[in-house]
């Protein structure tokens, strides 16, 4: 009983294993991690929805007699060497002031609110403070009438004029747009197409069209002959021993290559080639041009007149709405300041004053409505940001579809093709590395080897140097046709019979397929990136100046995200290769199935989440990368949406614009930065969403797949 | 034959070992003590299994993985239509053996293999066999059920599918005739559709075994496919196993001595990756030629 209460008293619980302070500690981690996250989705939410909430229009009167209208949008308190003060948004930038301006509040005298005070959304030149006063009309002789005097008039008037001015201004806007558009578009093709046959009667044929019809011919009798041969000899050599069976895989492969080999040659050489226009079908095409042009300019015309004619009518409609420090009326435009403004030059008109809270929530919805569905104006900083989330979304689903196979086919081969060993260390470290490389990095390698290099290829092909003899060229294409035989040949003979241990040959043999491999690999790269064959497809624009894939745009942005984005696609989804157990596959191989259907019916099926998992991490990662866009593609406007209803329909060659970048733009590069403030969290919340979005569509889309794959259980 | 000779050093032991049944002692085993040695004794095989016509033939098979040896210049036949049981303790090599059948091995890395196995008399490790087509020919079971994520149907037709079959009637003919071959049609028949991993463990099982028969094998191999199940499972494969033995030839790795009795007609005893005795299951059970063998199917040791 002793030894009992002996060893009992020995076994105290120490101070130190009481776990309640880490309860604590670690709760109280989470929370502080998680208040963050709150306060900032509420910041950005609230901040980010208020932008566009209509707020109260105060009349100031300053102590030295001076009145002018605005809101107010921000205080100060009182410090050490300021006094208390307010910044009042002006507006009224065409006529020379400030449009934010602050005041003291020790010089207001009397601040009202008056009923009749409005608030002008224009097209140009930011807001408009005044107090209407009339509506006039230009009658034909210029001479301009009164139709409504007096604020009450105004605004009873004010709404049917508004509305049929706008309906008719949109419809001038949509016929600029679209049919002159249309137009131009088309003249620009046929000039394109003329210039094309231009550069092509000027080089003259290919320097090595030396296939005539008869040799063509032969050569694809080869071809016959060569698959024919590998059809006879199918079962060559299966049942007579190692050596033999591998003599007949090495013919038979060696058929397959030299086939392939000679129908690239067939088409690269082929006797059609030499059939280059000469001077006279390019007559014919320059008159066939120009009539086709002139037609089309006939068009134009046309439709320009079509256009200035309702311009014409939109213009006689004219708003006087009145400010009130020095009594000016809105002018037509900064130049011509006796003119009052026309009544569709107004986006919105906001009597603040009078909204009931029904009619708040209506201009709050419809600037919502503006925001998210029109182009920007005023140097971004007012109007919508249609092209933006276009731009953004675009990036982000191309980014994804482009990342996506191509690190799935990497991990894949990585992780069941590939001998693990030391190299595929070095590749698993490198991938890892690569996520860690600064994304301003890869914008300076999309820009230097994107853009300029292979959008340079796309554009003309190689050019000057780099351009290879064609005689060189030929002796090349043999040398990889011959490499690859051999190639073939050592990896044959590289391989010991089954069951047996490889010798020091077999390992000698290997290690030479890979340099012959190595060799051949380097070479045919070569092959085309230094072809005389080929001229690009833009070469009639890249001859204007004007490159097409040789700049900035979409899809090489989209292919440096993808490449920033890689490794987390190959890190998720070799995991999730990893993961399907062993036994499928080996359950696989026992159904006599081989690698690459076990693969394809076992392994992706079930990695599938993973990859997915994958591809969503990289899209959420690649939503958000500015820095390396800034140098491969968005930019502060571009009108000109990245996808449309004419061919090609996918403008990947444009420059884009993209909500991270435009949130930089907005806060830093604005000219009027405080009216671009309110916007930045706007923006910024619009920007969340839709990451968000993108995300959640990601999400359930996996979900839904996984339901269907692993059924009930799981 | 090889299965007749023994090395001169140890002699088939002579009837007169029996005499010390009971005492139970170890100094007895004279064909264990041998190999325990590192020496390779030749195995007593029955003279019964001569009179069979064989489907598996091996001869002087052995395997490494790397250095490590695990089979040792083993030779028997597997008569054909019957169940043929490998037993023995752990890593004695039976199921290495069952996998080099289907050339399983070969996934492994490191894997040299030294000897012959004859399938209906063409050659398994010829430089020629295609592999994949060589395991089309054989069905196996493996220890744990392994169906794969996707439905009943699909998993069961998956040997067809993979041999490129895409007409519907004759999967469906498949998968029910296998189905129910592996008697389990009666309680999937209304669930084809839904996925394999609802089923229980023994149902699973017994699916792995409908998807190992649907193409058709020369060879069923059996890797302990009850060694994951409760027993009630357990005595429904065994059931299975007896009845499609009339169908297929059977060769099963068990560690269950009891379910060899059960359910195969031959049985070979394996220890340290030797055959030690060979025979049919009723005299190797009952009167065995070697005292470790009897020692070992009543539990004394091993």
């Amino acid at each position: 009983m002793n030894a009992q209460e002996a060893t009992n008293t020995k076994r105290l619980t120490l101070p130190s294993a009481i776990g309640e302070p880490m309860v604590w500690l670690t709760g109280g981690a989470l929370v502080v991690c998680l208040a963050m996250i709150v306060v900032l989705i509420t910041m950005v939410v609230v901040n980010g929805a208020m932008t566009f909430w209509p707020r109260a229009i105060e009349r100031v009167t300053l102590n030295d007699g001076e009145v002018f209208l605005g809101i107010a949008t921000e205080d100060q308190a009182q410090t050490d060497t300021t006094a208390s003060r307010t910044l009042y948004r002006v507006g009224n930038r065409d006529i020379g002031q400030e449009s934010f301006r602050w005041v003291d509040d020790a010089d207001v005298q009397t601040i009202e609110t008056p009923p009749d005070a409005v608030m002008l959304e224009r097209l140009a030149w930011g807001v408009w403070f005044g107090v209407p006063e009339s509506i006039e009309r230009v009658s034909d002789d210029g001479e301009r009438t009164v139709i409504a005097q007096g604020s009450d008039a105004f605004f009873a008037a004010f709404e049917e004029i508004h509305r049929d001015a706008r309906a008719e201004r949109a419809r001038g806007d949509r016929l600029k747009k679209f049919e002159l558009g249309k137009i131009n578009h088309e003249i620009e093709h046929q000039r394109l197409n003329l210039k094309q046959m231009e550069i092509e009667v000027t080089r003259g044929g290919d320097g090595l069209l030396w296939l005539g019809w008869a040799v063509w011919i032969g050569l694809g009798v080869g071809v016959l002959v060569l698959i024919g041969l590998v059809y006879q000899l199918r079962d060559f050599g299966t049942e007579l021993g190692s050596t033999h069976a591998r003599k007949g895989q090495l013919i038979r492969r060696s058929a397959w290559t030299l086939a392939g080999f000679l129908l690239v040659a067939m088409w690269i050489a082929g006797p059609w080639k030499s059939l280059i226009a000469g001077e006279q079908e390019l007559e014919a095409l320059r008159a066939e041009v120009s009539l086709r042009v002139e037609d089309l300019q006939k068009n134009y015309d046309e439709v320009l007149s079509n256009v200035r004619a309702i311009e014409d009518e939109d213009a006689l409609d004219r708003i006087v709405v009145i400010e009130q420090t020095s009594g000016r009326f809105a002018p037509i435009s900064q130049t011509l300041s006796d003119e009052p403004m026309l009544a569709s030059q107004v986006v919105r008109m906001v009597r603040a004053n009078t909204l009931t809270t029904r009619g708040k929530l209506g201009v709050f919805f419809s600037r919502w409505w503006e925001y998210l569905s029109t182009f920007p104006r005023e140097a971004n900083t007012e109007g919508g940001v249609l092209p933006v989330i276009v731009g953004t979304v675009l990036l982000t689903l191309m980014l994804t579809i482009f990342v996506t196979p191509m690190g799935v086919i990497a991990a894949l081969y990585l992780r069941e093709y590939a001998k693990q060993g030391f190299i595929t260390s070095l590749i698993r470290i490198a991938v890892n590395n690569l996520a860690g490389v600064p994304s301003i990095v890869y914008g300076v390698f999309g820009l230097g080897f994107f853009c300029y290099t292979v959008g340079r290829y796309v554009d003309v092909g190689p050019t000057g140097l780099s351009r290879m003899e064609a005689a060189s060229w030929w002796w090349v294409y043999g040398l990889v046709g011959v490499g690859a035989l051999i190639g073939f040949g050592c990896r044959l003979w590289s391989k010991p019979d089954p069951g047996k241990e490889p010798t020091l040959r077999h390992v000698l043999i290997g290690r030479l397929s890979w340099l012959v491999w190595s060799v051949v690999f380097v070479l045919a790269i070569l092959l085309v990136i230094r072809t005389p064959y080929f001229h690009g497809f833009f070469e009639a624009r890249q001859a204007e100046g004007s490159p097409t894939f040789g700049a900035r745009g979409m899809l090489w942005a989209s292919l440096t995200l993808a490449l920033l984005t890689l490794p987390v696609v190959i890190v998720a989804t070799e995991e999730a290769i990893a993961a399907v157990p062993n036994s499928m596959r080996q359950g696989s191989y026992g159904c006599g199935a081989s690698k690459w259907q076990t693969m394809r019916r076992i392994v992706l099926p079930g990695a599938l989440p993973g990859i997915l998992t994958g591809a969503i991490l990289a899209m959420a990662r690649g939503a958000g990368e500015v820095a390396p866009l800034m140098l491969v593609g968005a930019v502060k406007l571009n009108q000109d949406l990245p996808i449309s209803t004419q061919y090609p329909y996918l403008h990947a060659d444009r420059s884009f614009m993209h909500l991270g970048f435009h949130i930089y733009d907005l806060g830093f590069q604005s000219p009027d930065s405080q009216a671009a403030r309110p916007l930045v969290w706007t923006t910024t919340l619009l920007f969340l969403a839709i990451v968000f979005s993108l995300n959640l569509a990601a999400i359930m889309i996996r979900s839904r797949l996984r339901a269907r794959m692993m059924g009930p259980t799981v | 034959m090889t299965m007749m000779e023994s090395e001169s050093t140890q002699p088939t032991p002579p009837i007169g070992v029996h005499t010390s049944r009971g005492s139970g002692q170890t100094t007895d085993y004279q064909v264990i003590e041998s190999i325990r040695r590192g020496e390779t004794p030749g195995p007593t095989v029955h003279p019964e299994v001569f009179d069979t016509d064989s489907v598996i033939d091996i001869d002087g098979f052995n395997l490494w993985y790397s250095e490590t040896q695990a089979i040792y210049n083993i030779s028997m036949k597997v008569p054909r239509g019957a169940v043929t049981a490998l037993i023995g303790p752990s890593g004695c090599g039976k199921s290495t053996l069952l996998r080099s059948i289907n050339r399983m091995n070969d996934l492994v890395d490191g894997v040299r293999v030294d000897g012959a196995i004859g399938l209906n008399n063409s050659p398994i490790y010829a430089p020629s066999v295609d592999v994949i087509s060589l395991r089309k020919r054989l069905g196996m079971v493996f220890q744990k059920p392994n169906p794969f994520p996707m439905s009943i149907f699909e998993n069961v037709v998956y040997p067809l599918r993979i041999d490129g079959e895409r007409r519907k009637s004759v999967l469906q003919e498949a998968c029910e005739r296998s189905l129910k071959a592996a008697a389990i049609w009666d309680e999937v028949k209304d669930r084809l559709k839904r996925s394999a991993l609802g089923l229980s463990g023994g149902q699973q099982q017994r699916l792995c075994i409908a998807r190992a028969i649907v193409a058709d094998p020369e060879v069923l191999l059996l890797d302990e496919p009850c060694s994951a199940l409760d027993p009630v499972a357990t005595l429904k494969i065994e059931e299975l196993i007896s009845e499609i033995s009339e169908r297929y030839t059977v060769l099963i790795v068990t560690h269950n001595m009891q379910q060899a009795a059960r359910v195969s007609d031959y049985t070979a005893f394996m220890y340290l990756g030797r055959l030690v005795e060979y025979g049919p299951t009723a005299k190797l059970f009952q009167t065995p030629m070697l005292i470790e063998t009897e020692h070992y199917v009543s539990g004394r040791f091993g």
